[in-house]
Formats: C-alpha cells, structure tokens, sequence
C-alpha cells in the first residue's frame, strides 16, 4: 500500500511540472522553410555599467606653486598620488616641499623656512556620467608639517627702564596641521594625461610655536595672518591605468553571450 | 565659470592680504579696582603711579617754616628768591607711567623687559602717604605676525602692595599681552556706598 502512495504522489509531481512548463513555453510555429538564424543578446539600456574598484592610479604635480614663489616670498611644489575607486572615489596623498623667506619692511623683520609637508584625503566626482574623462570633484584633506624656521628683527630696547637685546632666533621648531575643503577640475588632454586645477580654502587646526614668535609661513598650508586662508594648484596629471576603464568580474548569466531562439 | 572663477580669485588675494594686527598694539599690565568686599569701583581720588629707575638723580628740595617742602629735579630759583632753604641730595630715578588719573576703574601700566621686579609707586591726592606695589615677573620677546612688530610679554610672578590706600591685590591673570585683559585686582580700603 505503501508503494502505491508513493507512485500516485511521483505522478502527481510529475504531472504538475509538466503543466507548469507546457505554460511558460513560448507557442511558435514554424515552417519547414524558416531557418534558425542566432539572435544577440542586447542587454537593457537601464542596466548600469558595472566597474571594479580599483580603476587605476593619478600621478599629478603642480606648476602654480613654484609660478607663485617666482613672484612672491613664497612657495611650494608638491606631488599626488591618487586611488582611483570606480571613477567616483579618490583617496590621495600629496606631498610636497614649500619655501619662504621674507622681510617686512615697516617692520624689518626676517623669517624664513624650508621644509616638506604631507595632506591625506579624498576627493569625490561629483558629475553624473562617471565614465567621462573629464571630472569635477569636491574632496577633504588633513595637512601636516614638522618643520623649524628663523625669525630676526631689530634690536628690542625697553622705553622706559632700559636695556637692550637682538631678536634673533635660529631652528625654532614648530609641527602644524590644518584641513582643507577642495574644489576642483580636470580634462582630458591627450590619451591619459589631464590638466586640472583645485581651490581650496584651509582652516588652521593646530601651530605648534614656541613662545618668541608664531611661524609666519608653515609649509603646505600658507601664511598665517589669519586662521584660515584660500589656496590653489594647477595641476598636470597622468593616469597611470593607460586610458582602459576596467570593468567588473560579471557572472556568466551577466555577461553578453549569443542566444539562439528555438 | 568665468564670473565663478573671477569672485574667487578676488576672494583669495582679499584672504591672504589683509592686516591682522590688533589696532591697540601695546602691552600693558591692567589694574582693575575694588573696595574690599570685592565690587567694581571707580578710583575715588586723582592717581599718579611712578615706577622706580635704575641709577640716581639729584634732587633739590626746598624748605621753609610754615610753607610745605618742595621737591623738584631741577634747581628752582624762585623758591630761594622767597626765602626756601635748598638742599641738594641724591635720589633713586624714577619716571611717571600714569598721570593724575580720575574716577578711573583701570589703569594700564607698561611693564619693564629686562628687570625681574617692577617697583611702582601710587600717590594720591587726597592721602598723603604713598603706596608702593612690587610685582615681580618674567618676560619675554614675541612675534605674533611680521608686520605686526616684535613685543615683549610678561609673565606675573607675585605681587605685594603696602596699605595705604590698598586693603590687598592679587593676581587674576598672569599672562601680560596685548589682548588688554584685566590682569591684577586691586582692592581698595573701605567698602562701596
């Protein structure tokens, strides 16, 4: 008895499936004349493009910092090295070395500072078509630099009690940080070099300074006359992925492949 | 763009040349006034504060019965014209850092760079004792921007006053910049009406 239950329930199954698919079957008919010809697939133009994380790398410099120390008491070059993550996040270390040396002629007093400076960050493109070669990006930086600096002035003589003594101050040490919002632009020239420019304004987050002076120029960052301040680079700047935009690993159900109709 | 472009360049040559220097660029040591209980008073009588010098000066000192001494740094002919007696001494150097000052709820005293201890001197008008405060302090040069200049500041050590007019003092704020905070409490005999 056994047995038969289980034969009338396989049957029963059996049947149900064999419904379920005469169903979904397409009903065509054809002539003996027509030939099957394969069709390509052609996927849905709502289907976003997949791209792998990891696009490439930027390499980019900046021509406007040492333009300006060419014209001013100072300056600075530096370099980038940019992540590219699906054309759409950009983390980035820039590096760079910034120079001053100033007198100020009311006043007569010198500073003047040589060293590096680092910024980490990350910048976001912000046009809609991730795919252009050109970009608008907004972005964020962290800026730092340990660096020591000279400051000298004219004799300081007491008015009223007397006395004397030089401002002179050599190798007085200073580590600062600041942080930046970026705003910047990038087109394609030629194959995988780029032209671009950034503006971004800074806001001071720590000088480190020592009690006889304020640094007047930290590296990386400006001048301090204020506690925060405007900057900008223009930058030439290379992909270093070649040109190809990589797309994701797609699964085989994903990929385009060649149907035939039966 | 270019209008964009155009606004912010203006905004960072307008950003980066202003001048940041405070306007009252000297560095004092301010002295607030108190009766004893502790209420902000207006300084009732005309104050001078002298500070002592190094080095001496001479000193000619006038006299005669039933007139009041005269004491001057020059030779006065009249007074001997009128039958004063001089005398000739010698006398620490001094200079006046506030000059009959009235109903005043502060004064702003300089600060020496290179002494250890500043002796000031009060006289008043309506006392005729004197009052001597000393504060010792250390100080130091500062730079704060180029075009701003070189300073000296000052950290207050101690401070003691004897009483004639000064119930007691003390220090509120040992920092002596040029941000012109109140820096020494000075609490005057007598209480508030």
């Amino acid at each position: 008895m056994e047995w038969l239950s289980k034969a009338l329930l396989s049957l029963f199954l059996l049947m149900s499936a064999h419904m379920v698919s005469a169903q979904d079957e397409p009903i065509v008919v054809l002539n003996e004349t027509d030939t099957i010809r394969p069709t390509k697939y052609i996927a849905p133009l709502t289907e976003k493009p997949k791209l792998a994380l990891f696009q490439g790398l930027t390499l980019s410099a900046d021509i406007l910092g040492p333009i300006i120390y060419l014209f001013s008491d100072y300056g600075s070059t530096e370099a980038a090295l940019r992540l590219n993550l699906k054309n759409t996040y950009f983390p980035i270390v820039e590096v760079g070395f910034g120079k001053c040396k100033s007198t100020d002629y009311e006043t007569d007093i010198t500073y003047s500072t040589s060293a590096p400076f680092f910024r980490a960050g990350i910048d976001f493109n912000i046009l809609k078509n991730k795919l252009m070669d050109n970009r608008l990006y907004v972005g964020a930086r962290y800026g730092i630099s340990s660096f020591k600096f000279d400051m000298s002035g004219p004799v300081m003589t007491d008015p009223i009690w007397g006395g004397s003594s030089p401002y002179n101050y050599r190798d007085a040490a200073s580590t600062s940080s600041w942080l930046e919002v970026v705003f910047g632009a990038q087109v394609k020239v030629w194959r995988n070099f780029h032209m671009g420019w950034s503006v971004r304004y800074k806001q001071e987050l720590h000088i480190g300074q020592p009690s006889y002076a304020k640094p007047y120029y930290i590296p990386g960052y400006g001048t301090t006359t204020d506690t925060s301040c405007w900057g900008g680079t223009y930058n030439l700047i290379f992909d270093l992925n070649w040109g190809k935009k990589k797309h994701g690993k797609q699964s085989p159900s994903d990929s385009p492949s060649a149907t035939k109709t039966e | 763009m270019k209008r964009l472009l155009g606004i912010l360049s203006i905004m960072a040559l307008v950003a980066c040349s202003s001048n940041n220097c405070p306007l009252e660029n000297k560095v004092t040591c301010n002295y607030y006034f108190y009766d004893r209980e502790g209420v902000a008073v207006l300084f009732p009588d005309t104050l001078t504060v002298r500070t002592l010098l190094p080095g001496e000066k001479t000193v000619y000192i006038y006299r005669k019965l039933g007139s009041a001494t005269v004491t001057s740094d020059y030779p006065d002919t009249t007074y001997t014209n009128a039958g004063y007696s001089e005398t000739i001494t010698k006398a620490r150097r001094d200079t006046i850092l506030v000059n009959n000052a009235t109903k005043r709820s502060s004064i702003m005293v300089p600060m020496s760079y290179y002494n250890k201890a500043d002796t000031l001197v009060f006289t008043y008008d309506g006392i005729s004792r004197r009052d001597t405060v000393i504060v010792t302090h250390d100080s130091y040069p500062h730079v704060e921007l180029p075009e701003c200049g070189t300073h000296f500041f000052h950290n207050l050590r101690s401070i003691r006053a004897t009483d004639a007019a000064i119930d007691h003092i003390e220090i509120v704020n040992p920092l002596v910049n040029n941000e012109k905070k109140e820096n020494v409490k000075i609490y005057l005999n007598g209480v508030a009406e």
